[in-house]
């Protein structure tokens, strides 16, 4: 039991890191046949990863070292979360440290450190995607953290596979208003994060439309690498976890090995529906003008504070 | 049905009508702005003939969905006249701008639960815990209704208030005031009917339905 | 004697020696090498004493009976008080192992050198203090001694003069309500020691204990740097040297901050709840201006002082929340909120002092305080750049540093708190989280935009160009505080049972149990020691294991310098960079309503034509809003009274003598 219980982190760390990529190039299909293209295949993204891994390391003339380090900051912090958030399995040798506040902290690390390592070549790219980033992430803060009080009120507990346990054992607890209007705000908290449609436009290279591209325009090769699959493996991340706290059934809740292969299809089944309704959604909409996106982040802080209001009333 | 699927579908319904408030502050358009409310009056009045459902009475299943009718059907269509004939589609920047509107709402909404706490815990039933709804609703109806700059927007500010209204005055009475409901609604239909008119003059005489013109009708 | 006892007079006779030693000393390098050393042993030793205090949980006393008239002198250090004193040990003696190497060429005159180790000292002993006498002179003695170092520097930049006054004014006005309000305890009491107010405390009546909160209140928030008394910090703080700079910011506000938890918990021993709300909603005040005016800063010390009031806010914050547990019956909750205030409050003197030690080297090294005319400095000064590096990752709250502990734990505390059956908890506890994240938030993006524009990219002045690195001296004391940081962060534990002992020495509140994750109730890091060890391990191995593999690839670990993609352009120079001003703009402007920016361009056209232009000059200026909306008006109120105030002078002697017999009338009757 305990070299299976041992072996989830290390599961749900490959899962991430393979799924990243082909999150992002069922993402890119989808989005493609809705257009009336063929699309390029499904793991397209693993090749290009390929590619970048071997190609040469380049770094701009005036850059520090905080340039250098950064991917390796992002791609740390995002591997540390995927190892703590319960996607496959609630039991890991982690599962106490595994808190809904310290998530929302990683994730703002990798946000930090990516905007460094935009500002420390000296473009104005650099600064413009930094600025953006930052200004996104600081109004996004309170919607996460609020969100989190809403699932923490209504479940009992702040530990997320203690949530999510709770949600499996007794559905009726989060079967009100609040608990609904806390996702939501999620989700719009998700789309923001990890610079998704209408925040920002994943597949633009016009400058003043630019956010996340922006940041990452200096980085080539095995830099450029690490960082598209950190970003996508926050982006499965968040996918992971608002499919787990919508609909857990299915993670394992213990660590059998049975248990685990469900989990670990039930995931894969999840976040790929997720991942096609995303892209679908993405298909219809447009990308909001850059300053009309904090009142699209006031409206999810709203509905994440209704969301705590209403579970404080109606518990 | 059963009790918690009753109360569970109540503070849905409630729950849609309170967000479909609160996205009208946020949206711009006031062709969007009329469709949600459309959107509330369905609500407002499906918990009308839920409430009917729910006492197995059938005259006030049919009367909860001929407000149904009026609220998210007439009065729609003729707000989306009055918004097709003014000149501009957009509600131009409000008197109070849309973050701080939203920021408002919260604020009212949590005033809302707080002063009615005390008529919540006068009964235990589902409907008496679904009554903060209701006035969270009130409240940004009225709040809407005082601050935006078109005349159709703050139409739909005031409808919103009477969906409130009415949506307390349901589920505190628990369905036995649905002739009343009905008798309001058609006061409210012939109010907007009044003020469809007023909105034609306003567009015929300063070709916009900017409210802040009507400062110049002074001597 | 204890080990804490020794240590504490230790520090008080190593601190006397070194004020002698400064002016004795006739060489300045020498004096200066010698105080630094011996004040640093002082703050070092008092860091000493406190945790002797801590870990065994008892009182030190001592008394002087004769030293002062009437009442003497007498001290006892307690766990909540030897929490401050640790934050004073630590900071000052990493600020004065700085100072060696800051003030040894234009600082090093006698009066300044001795005024160093006597403000350190008063820092040491207000908390110390347990009588009403004791608390005030040395309360008094630290805001004396912190003018006139403020005024260290009045040759240089006359703002200093201007500040200087601003914070005597101000401090003395809080001095004043500080003095009513200890007349009143020791009225009621009979006696001035705190333990007799503690115990006579309880039969006042509401309305008297109420006045006196307030004034504690306004008294202690004018030093902490509370909205709307905070005006005085961001004049006075910049101005001064900046390890003066990091001891007041770092400790010295702390202690309006314990001055409020002493008297509201301690000698009242708690109250209404209305009060608890007064101090949730100034505290979240506070976190919400002081962050907005940081991010629109482009002034280095000016930023980090700004911040100050918000951590001061986010402690605040806590406290309120605390006293709002206790008053509504949730005392676990409360010890936890309690304990998150004083983690944050020895962290963010860690992490701030170390903040402003940069800061004062960044200024020392290249001259410059304006974000926007810095940059480049990374490679230049590449110790005091990654310096402020921890610190900005530290302030942000991100883990593993420490500051992600305190704000963990008063996060956790919050979101526990907010489900309660009391109305004014179910209320204020969600809008103190949403504020809570968002300064959260603003700190990190505040804290990016100094990094970014400061350090990284290429130097925005020829004086940024020239930039050298300190001295080792000021290097050794940012890497005290810098090591304290990382400690704190990784084995917060250490600090676990201490901080316990020092919660159950509040009154009023209870001492922590033991418990746990699930169900409703939380677990403190300090109990989860292996948590915070673990997810620090984490992240440095993971990096570190990324960078080694790097190594392994085909193209090796070789790294090819080059050329920024420009799209077209043929060389890149330092105009091109974004300026801080514009890395902020776009939260400036989401928060115009609160700011009221002052934007003013000025266009010059050429003599020759009016399409070509020749020179756009842009202003951008960020007014205090409440220096704008309360203290000019209040000023002006008081200036108007003046004048009118002056007519009772007209200089007709009978007149004069009219008033004495006046009052000389009043009196027999009001008396009689």
């Amino acid at each position: 039991m305990n070299t299976t219980r041992a072996l989830v982190p290390i599961l749900q760390l490959l899962l991430v890191f393979v799924g990243g990529p082909l999150i992002v190039g069922v993402i890119r299909k989808v989005r493609a046949r809705l257009e009336g293209r063929v699309g390029a295949p499904i793991h397209q993204p693993l090749r290009d990863l390929r590619k970048l891994f071997a190609k040469e390391r380049i770094a701009p003339e005036h850059a520090s070292w905080v340039f250098v380090i950064a991917p390796a900051v992002l791609m740390t912090s995002a591997a540390v979360t995927a190892v703590l958030v319960p996607m496959v399995s609630t039991v890991s040798p982690f599962a106490q440290v595994s808190d809904l506040v310290t998530i929302t902290a990683l994730l703002l690390l990798g946000t930090v450190a990516l905007a460094l390592g935009a500002l420390d070549p000296g473009t104005a790219f650099g600064g413009m995607g930094a600025s953006r980033e930052m200004t996104i992430a600081a109004l996004t803060e309170p919607t996460l953290l609020l969100s989190v009080a809403a699932i923490s009120i209504l479940t009992g507990t702040t530990n997320l596979p203690g949530a999510i346990n709770e949600i499996i054992d007794r559905p009726g607890s989060v079967s009100s208003i609040g608990y609904v209007l806390a996702l939501v705000a999620l989700g719009i908290a998700t789309l923001a994060e990890s610079t998704r449609l209408p925040v920002d436009n994943p597949n633009t290279h016009l400058e003043l439309t630019m956010v996340h591209e922006a940041m990452v325009l200096e980085y080539a090769g095995p830099d450029l690498a690490l960082v598209e699959t950190g970003s996508s493996m926050r982006l499965v991340i968040f996918l992971g976890l608002l499919a787990n706290l919508l609909v857990p059934w299915g993670i394992a809740t213990g660590s059998g090995v049975a248990e685990l292969a469900v989990g670990t299809l039930t995931f894969g089944l999840k976040i790929g529906v997720l991942a096609v309704a995303l892209s679908v959604f993405e298909v219809f909409t447009a990308k909001v003008r850059l300053f009309r996106v904090p009142e699209l982040l006031a409206l999810s802080l709203v509905l994440s504070f209704l969301g705590v209001i209403t579970s404080v009333v109606h518990p | 049905m059963s009790r918690s699927a009753y109360a569970d579908l109540l503070n849905l319904l409630a729950g849609i009508a309170l967000v479909a408030a609160v996205l009208t502050l946020w949206r711009r358009k006031l062709i969007a702005i009329v469709r949600l409310l459309a959107v509330q009056g369905a609500a407002v009045a499906a918990v009308g003939i839920l409430i009917g459902i729910d006492n197995d009475s059938a005259t006030e299943i049919v009367l909860a969905s001929g407000a149904l009718v009026l609220k998210a059907v007439v009065i729609p269509l003729v707000l989306l006249r009055v918004v097709r004939r003014g000149s501009e589609t957009r509600e131009t920047e409000p008197l109070v701008n849309v973050s701080a509107s939203l920021v408002a709402a919260a604020l009212l909404i949590t005033i809302a639960f707080a002063t009615t706490r005390a008529v919540v815990s006068l009964s235990d039933s589902p409907e008496a815990g679904v009554i903060p709804i209701g006035f969270a609703i009130v409240l940004v109806g009225f709040f809407a209704l005082a601050t935006r700059r078109k005349a159709p927007a703050q139409l739909v500010g005031f409808l919103l208030f009477e969906n409130g209204v009415a949506l307390v005055a349901v589920l505190a009475a628990a369905g036995v005031s649905s002739v009343v409901e009905l008798g309001v609604s058609l006061d409210v239909l012939l109010a907007v009917l009044v003020l469809q008119v007023l909105t034609a003059r306003m567009q015929d005489q300063f070709d916009s339905l900017d409210l802040d013109h009507l400062q110049e009708l002074r001597d | 004697m204890s080990f804490a006892e020794v240590s504490a007079t230790a520090a008080m006779v190593v601190g006397a020696v070194a004020i002698i030693a400064a002016f004795s000393i006739g060489d300045a390098r020498r004096r200066a090498l010698v105080t630094g050393v011996l004040t640093a042993l002082c703050g070092f030793s008092g860091l000493l004493a406190a945790s002797g205090v801590l870990a065994t949980g008892r009182p030190v006393h001592a008394e002087f009976p004769h030293l002062l008239p009437f009442a003497g002198l007498s001290f006892r250090l307690d766990p909540l008080g030897a929490v401050f004193v640790l934050a004073v040990g630590g900071v000052v003696t990493a600020a004065a192992v700085y100072g060696i190497g800051y003030t040894r060429d234009h600082l090093s005159g006698r009066s300044f050198q001795a005024l160093v180790p006597a403000f350190a000292l008063t820092l040491l002993l207000v908390p110390a203090a347990s009588s009403m006498g004791t608390f005030l002179v040395f309360w008094e003695l630290m805001a004396l001694t912190s003018l006139l170092l403020v005024l260290a520097e009045q040759r240089r930049s006359p703002e200093a003069r201007d500040a200087a006054m601003w914070y005597g004014v101000m401090t003395h006005l809080g001095f004043i309500a500080l003095l009513l309000m200890f007349s009143l305890l020791a009225a009621h009491s009979g006696n001035g020691s705190f333990l007799a107010i503690e115990r006579s405390s309880s039969s006042m009546d509401p309305a008297l204990r109420s006045l006196v909160f307030i004034l504690a209140v306004v008294g202690f928030g004018s030093k902490a740097g509370m909205v709307p008394l905070h005006a005085w910090l961001p004049r006075a703080h910049p101005e001064a040297p900046s390890h003066v700079s990091a001891l007041m910011s770092g400790v010295m506000v702390k202690l309006g901050v314990y001055g409020i938890v002493r008297v509201g918990f301690g000698l009242l021993g708690g109250g209404p709840s209305w009060w608890w709300v007064v101090l949730l909603v100034l505290g979240a005040a506070s976190a919400l201006f002081g962050i907005l005016q940081a991010i629109a800063s482009s002034d280095l010390k000016r930023m980090l002082a700004y911040s100050t009031t918000e951590n001061i806010g986010l402690i605040l914050i806590g406290v309120g929340a605390a006293g709002l547990f206790t008053t509504t019956g949730h005392p676990i909750l409360a010890a936890a909120a309690l304990g998150a205030v004083l983690l944050h409050v020895i962290n963010h003197a860690a992490f701030k002092a170390l903040l402003f030690l940069a800061a004062g080297s960044v200024v020392h090294g290249a001259g410059e305080r304006n974000l926007d005319r810095l940059g480049g400095l990374m490679r230049r000064m590449p110790v005091t750049g990654a310096m402020f590096a921890l610190g900005a990752v530290a302030i942000a709250a991100l883990p593993p540093l420490n500051g992600f502990a305190s704000e963990w734990l008063l996060l956790q505390s919050l979101i526990h708190g907010a489900d309660s059956q009391a109305l004014v908890v179910a209320i204020a506890v969600p809008l103190a989280i949403a504020v809570v994240a968002l300064t959260a938030g603003l700190t990190a993006a505040t804290f990016v935009k100094a990094t970014g524009t400061g350090f990284l990219a290429l130097p925005r002045s020829p004086a940024a160009e020239a930039a050298t690195e300190s001295p080792r001296s000021m290097l050794v004391g940012m890497g005290f505080l810098a090591s304290v940081c990382v400690l704190l962060g990784v084995g917060v534990g250490v600090l676990g049972a201490g901080i316990g002992r020092a919660v159950a020495a509040v009154g009023g509140v209870r001492k922590p149990a033991p418990f746990r994750v699930h169900g409703s109730t939380l677990s403190p890091p300090w109990q989860v020691v292996g948590t915070s060890m673990a997810l620090a391990a984490a992240l440095v191995l993971g990096v570190g294991v990324i960078m080694v593999l790097l190594r392994f690839l085909p193209s090796g670990g070789r790294r090819r310098r080059a050329d920024n993609w420009g799209c077209g352009r043929t060389q890149q120079t330092a105009r091109m960079e974004y300026t801080a001003s514009s890395f902020a703009e776009p939260l400036v402007r989401v928060f115009d309503d609160v700011l009221h920016p002052d934007l003013d361009i000025d266009v010059t056209h050429r003599q020759e034509s009016q399409y070509y232009v020749e020179k756009i000059r842009l202003r951008l200026g960020i007014k205090d809003a409440f220096e704008e909306r309360l203290y000019r008006p209040v000023l002006n109120g008081i200036h108007a009274w003046g004048i009118w105030a002056r007519r009772l002078q007209n200089g007709s002697v009978h007149r004069y003598l009219g008033y004495a017999f006046a009052a000389l009338i009043i009196l027999l009757v009001a008396t009689r």
